[in-house]
C-alpha cells in the first residue's frame, strides 16, 4: 500500500498488522503508541510513592490499584506498538531507560506533596481520557483495542482524582490553601498537556491525515477546557490569571500562548529538564533491579520451547 | 487435531470464539472453518488456533476478580457527576460490567448450594 492509499483509506480501525504498510505510517504509528506507553510508565513511577503516603486505607488501596492499571495500559500499548513491527517491547523500554523516549510533560515533574495528587489523577488523568476517548476512532486497529480497555479502567482514575479533591478542598482552610497552590503550580502545565496550538505541531498534520489522530490539540484543549473548569469552579479552586484564557463566542477557548513558557516545554520535550532527569534515573535504576526477573523469563522461555528466540520478557 | 475458531464480523471488531473444526492442518482448518463458521454469519475474518495450544483458567481455579472487597477500584463508587462524556461512559461500562458480574456471581453461588 503506498501512502496514498493510506490516506484515501484512514478511518477508524482501518489498519491491522496484516496490511502491509509503507514505513512512515508505520513510523509515525511507533512514535505515537510509543510515547503513550512510556508515558503510562512514566505517570505510574511518578504516583507510586503517593500508594505509601496516602492518608487512609481506602485511598492507599485505591492508589496502588490505580499503579497497577497504569503500568497494565503500558504493557498493552508496548503490544500495539510492537504490532507495528519496527521496534521490540525491549528496545522501547530500553529508550525509556536511556532517555531517548520520549513521554507526556507533566510527568517530567516531580511530585511532592499530596495535595498534588488531583492535579495528576483529576486534571491531567482527565485530560488524557479525553484525548484516548477520540483515539478510540484511531486507525490502527491495535492501539484502538488498547484504548477500549483503557477508557473502560480510566474513570475510575478520574473519579478518585476527583473524590480526592473534593476532600482537600472541603477539609482544613489550609488543605485547601495548599491545595489551590498545588493547582496554581500545575495549571500551566496541565494546559501544555496539549501541546502548542495545531499550527506548530511538528507531527499533526501526518498522524490526521492517515487517522492515525482524530482530533487536533485545540479542539482538545477546549473540549478539555470546558468540562474541567466548572469543576475546579466548583470545588472552590481560582483558575490563575495567567495563562490567561479567553472564551470565544462559538463557546472555544483561546489560550494565550505567550503566557506560557515554551522554552521549559520544549526542554522537557528534549528530556533535558531537571525533573526529566531525575524521572528517567528513577525508571532506569528500577529496570536494572529487576533485571534478572526478565533474564530467569527469557531462560525459562528458551529451555521450555528450545528456541533462542526470546520473548517472554522481551 | 482440534482447531479453535475465533470469527471477526466486521473490519476493527474482536475476534470472538465461535466454536471448532477437526482438521489435519492448518490449511484446511481455515477451509473448514469457513464453509462451517463464515457460511451465513456475517464475517471479515477468521483465526484458527490449535486447541492444545490455548491455555484456559476458569472458575473451578480462580477466583475472577479477587477474594475481599475491591469496590475501591470501581469508579461507579465515587459518587461524583461526571467531569466529562467519556468518564461518564467509562462509568456506565463499569456499572455494566460490575452488574453482570454480581449476577454470574450469584448465578454460581446458587449451583454450589445445590
Amino acid at each position: 500500500m503506498d501512502i496514498e492509499e493510506v490516506k484515501r483509506r484512514a478511518g477508524p480501525r482501518e489498519f491491522s498488522p496484516k496490511d502491509d504498510l509503507p514505513e512512515e505510517y508505520r513510523k509515525a504509528a511507533t512514535r505515537m503508541i510509543q510515547f503513550h506507553a512510556n508515558s503510562e510508565i512514566m505517570g505510574a513511577y511518578l504516583e507510586r510513592p503517593f500508594i505509601r503516603e496516602a492518608p487512609s486505607l481506602d485511598r492507599k488501596l485505591a492508589c496502588s490499584a490505580k499503579v497497577q492499571d497504569e503500568i497494565g495500559h503500558g504493557q498493552l500499548l508496548y503490544r500495539a506498538a510492537e504490532s507495528l513491527g519496527l521496534k521490540t517491547r525491549d528496545e522501547m523500554l530500553d529508550e525509556l531507560a536511556n532517555g531517548e523516549g520520549k513521554f507526556l510533560n507533566c510527568f517530567h515533574y516531580p511530585m511532592e506533596s499530596w495535595v498534588e495528587t488531583p492535579m495528576i489523577a483529576f486534571f491531567v488523568d482527565g485530560a488524557a481520557m479525553r484525548r484516548q476517548a477520540t483515539l478510540k476512532r484511531t486507525s490502527w486497529e491495535p492501539y484502538a483495542h488498547a484504548m477500549d480497555k483503557v477508557c473502560f479502567e480510566e474513570g475510575f482514575h478520574v473519579k478518585h482524582g476527583e473524590a480526592i479533591l473534593h476532600e482537600l478542598m472541603t477539609g482544613s482552610k489550609k488543605e485547601q490553601e495548599m491545595t489551590q497552590e498545588a493547582f496554581e503550580v500545575w495549571w500551566p502545565r496541565i494546559i501544555q498537556f496539549f501541546g502548542p496550538t495545531n499550527d506548530k505541531s511538528t507531527h499533526h498534520g501526518f498522524a490526521s491525515e492517515v487517522g492515525l489522530k482524530q482530533m487536533g490539540n485545540d479542539e482538545l484543549r477546549t473540549a478539555f477546557l470546558n468540562a474541567y473548569i466548572p469543576k475546579a469552579e466548583k470545588y472552590g479552586l481560582e483558575i490563575p490569571d495567567e495563562p490567561r484564557i479567553r472564551k470565544n463566542d462559538d463557546g472555544t477557548y483561546e489560550v494565550v500562548e505567550e503566557d506560557l513558557d515554551w522554552d521549559e516545554f520544549f526542554t522537557i520535550a528534549k528530556n533535558d529538564y531537571d525533573g526529566s532527569h531525575q524521572q528517567i534515573n528513577g525508571r532506569q535504576k528500577a529496570q536494572e533491579a529487576v533485571d534478572w526477573v526478565r533474564e530467569v523469563l527469557d531462560e525459562h522461555e528458551a529451555r521450555e520451547f528450545g528456541s533462542t528466540q526470546q520473548q517472554a520478557a522481551d | 487435531m482440534i482447531w479453535e475458531v475465533f470469527r471477526q464480523e466486521n473490519a476493527g471488531d474482536y475476534h470472538e470464539h465461535c466454536g471448532n473444526v477437526h482438521a489435519p492442518d492448518r490449511e484446511m482448518a481455515l477451509m473448514f472453518a469457513e464453509v462451517q463458521h463464515a457460511r451465513r454469519k456475517p464475517t471479515n475474518s477468521l483465526w484458527v488456533a490449535p486447541k492444545d495450544e490455548i491455555g484456559e483458567v476458569d472458575t473451578e481455579d480462580a477466583k475472577f476478580g479477587g477474594t475481599t472487597d475491591k469496590s475501591y477500584r470501581w469508579a461507579v463508587t465515587y459518587d461524583f457527576e461526571a467531569a466529562a462524556s467519556e468518564v461518564e461512559e467509562s462509568t456506565d461500562e463499569q456499572a455494566e460490567a460490575d452488574r453482570r458480574r454480581k449476577v454470574q456471581q450469584e448465578k454460581q453461588e446458587a449451583q454450589g448450594g445445590d
